[in-house]
């Protein structure tokens, strides 16, 4: 089915450059599609209107930080009775600095709180978005927090963030040894086997 | 036509002459407001009684979770999926461990299967009765919350028993469930189910077909199919609206395609409109005496056999992703594991039903009276741990 999409979007939508991600050979999971950012919007409003495989529901943005690329998904399901489907669309950003896309708010209005979920937490901002602010952070919140290089702001607003009175350093301790032995019993687990 | 029934923009009209031109009073409901149903700010613009404009600001519960889940093996990340959705902790747990599943490609053994489906379903009256408790606790009426938490502790109380926990439970585990049902719990179900569908004739005759109750909630809130769609709303939302909706039926999981039950929808009866409070609200009350019907044929298939499948000491998820979504009593609950071979999740993301119920919350509020407003908040039936995650 995926393919029958991905050819259907590149014949409607010229420049999408839409091709199926399937899971790697030792993997498993779901297959996506994968389209030309610059496109998203045009994708979308296609997906949404088509004939033949129409998507009336964006169930959620899921942003991804794979360090090179920021990837985002975007969810999509049929809801029809007889022919139920879905399908994970998704587009890469190559830009860290500056990473933006196209809202697909007009499309579905229920990608105005995800686009902002998905700009609070990965930093991806959204063109022509209705009211772009952050959502479950406070507003003067410094970084992404699901970046994968991301840290904590020492201080918020006057408040110490995560103040060494208050943490619980005997876990973290635990964590670590517990990562040791672990790692330990695994060696001496393969000592043994061989 | 009385000022009541105007909407904002026919009482501005009215109100033309500069010398009557009404200010909007901006209102702050919440964080710590008895309606809100936990920690959620929804400024309020209202003119006079009537709203013109809701923002809600949510957050307030927000403990990244998804960022936590990152550094966490996969079997403990079975504790923080809990605490999401306080209220049906099961049900999360379910989703979460069943799309780790998926990836592994684990045989779930048939006794735990059945017993998931009743302690899934067990949970789902219990988060329907706190729905119902509160959304009569919300319009007025303080003694239908006391009969529905009497119905919820027990099942509570069953839970305490067989997990070991009343509200948390870590009770799905990965390949199975944690601890076996014994025979004396089934004949205390048994029990509870036989008292409690009396007990759904109560509230039918004490709430459902109360004349104040339907004057509060008949035509308030209204919802078309299309609005559901476009916002991506869910669970007894949609199905409020009349659409017959619901992934237990539509792509069964579980042993759901060999039990027999009913899909409720809302109808527009007792002079309500098809996606109204009322009928949102009636979903739930039916939702509930299908789930007695359910949980009563799960009883009978319960035969003896292991309650946990193998699954090796150090989960890997194999590389690649998923999303998969379960229908849980507020809705659909999507989880969107991305992994990269390692011993956590590269990237955990939860579609949370109530987040997308709370975005329909400034497109349903414009021209309501305060008082409908917070009918129509509970009428969704937020969970607000849910919704900041």
């Amino acid at each position: 089915m995926h393919n029958d999409i991905a050819s259907l979007i590149n014949s409607s939508v010229p420049g999408a450059n839409a091709s199926v991600v399937n899971p790697p050979e030792d993997g498993a999971g779901d297959s996506s599609v994968l389209v030309d950012s610059s496109k998203i919007y045009e994708v979308c409003e296609f997906l949404k209107t088509n004939d033949k495989f129409p998507f009336p529901v964006l169930q959620v943005i899921s942003g991804v930080d794979y360090v090179e690329y920021f990837e985002v998904c975007y969810m999509l399901a049929s809801f029809n009775l007889e022919n139920s489907y879905q399908l994970i669309l998704k587009t890469q950003l190559k830009d860290r600095e500056n990473p933006e896309l196209q809202s697909v708010v007009p499309v579905w209005a229920a990608a105005n709180y995800q686009e902002r979920e998905c700009y609070d937490m990965i930093g991806v901002r959204f063109k022509d978005h209705p009211d772009h602010r952050r959502i479950l952070c406070p507003d003067d919140w410094e970084g992404f927090p699901l970046r994968k290089d991301y840290e904590v702001q020492k201080v918020y607003r006057g408040m110490e963030v995560n103040p060494e009175a208050k943490m619980n350093f005997e876990d973290r301790e635990f964590e670590v040894r517990k990562k040791e032995m672990e790692a330990d019993l695994l060696k001496r687990q393969l000592e043994r086997g061989h | 036509m009385q000022t009541w029934d105007m909407g904002i923009k026919e009482l501005q009209d009215e109100t033309q002459d500069e010398s009557m031109n009404t200010e909007l009073l901006t209102v702050n409901m919440g964080p710590q407001h008895p309606a809100t149903h936990g920690v959620l700010r929804v400024e309020i613009k209202t003119d006079s009684e009537i709203v013109a404009q809701a923002i809600p600001h949510i957050g307030y519960l927000h403990r990244c979770m998804e960022k936590h889940c990152e550094s966490i093996d996969y079997r403990g990340i079975i504790p923080f999926v809990d605490r999401m959705d306080y209220l049906a902790a099961m049900n999360q747990e379910l989703v979460y461990s069943m799309a780790v599943e998926k990836m592994l490609g684990t045989e779930v053994p048939r006794r735990a299967q059945v017993i998931r489906m009743i302690v899934s379903e067990l949970q789902r009256i219990a988060s329907h009765l706190m729905a119902f408790g509160t959304y009569a606790l919300d319009l007025g009426a303080f003694s239908p919350f006391l009969y529905a938490f009497d119905e919820r502790e027990k099942i509570l109380r069953f839970f305490e028993e067989i997990s070991g926990a009343r509200l948390l439970y870590n009770y799905f585990w990965i390949g199975g469930v944690w601890n076996d049902m014994t025979n004396a719990h089934v004949s205390y179900i048994k029990d509870f189910l036989d008292n409690f569908e009396g007990e759904l004739e109560k509230y039918d005759t004490l709430v459902s077909s109360n004349k104040i109750f339907l004057e509060r909630v008949n035509n308030v809130g209204v919802l078309s199919v299309e609005d559901c769609f476009n916002y991506g709303a869910t669970g007894p939302v949609l199905r409020g609206s009349g659409y017959k909706w619901d992934l237990r039926k539509v792509e069964p999981y579980l042993l759901y395609d060999e039990v027999k039950f009913d899909v409720p929808v809302g109808t527009g009866e007792r002079g309500s409109t098809i996606g109204d409070c009322y009928n949102r609200y009636i979903v739930r009350m039916k939702e509930m005496e299908e789930s007695v019907k359910i949980i009563r044929q799960c009883l009978d298939m319960l035969e003896p056999g292991p309650v946990i499948g193998k699954v090796s000491k150090v989960i890997k998820l194999p590389k690649g992703e998923i999303f998969y979504r379960q229908e849980c009593p507020r809705g659909e609950l999507g989880i969107h594991i991305v992994s990269t071979g390692e011993k956590t999740p590269y990237r955990v993301k939860v579609k949370s039903p109530c987040f997308t119920h709370v975005s329909m919350l400034p497109f349903m509020a414009p021209g309501q009276m305060v008082a409908d407003f917070v009918a129509t908040i509970g009428s969704i039936d937020i969970v607000l741990g849910e919704v900041d995650r």
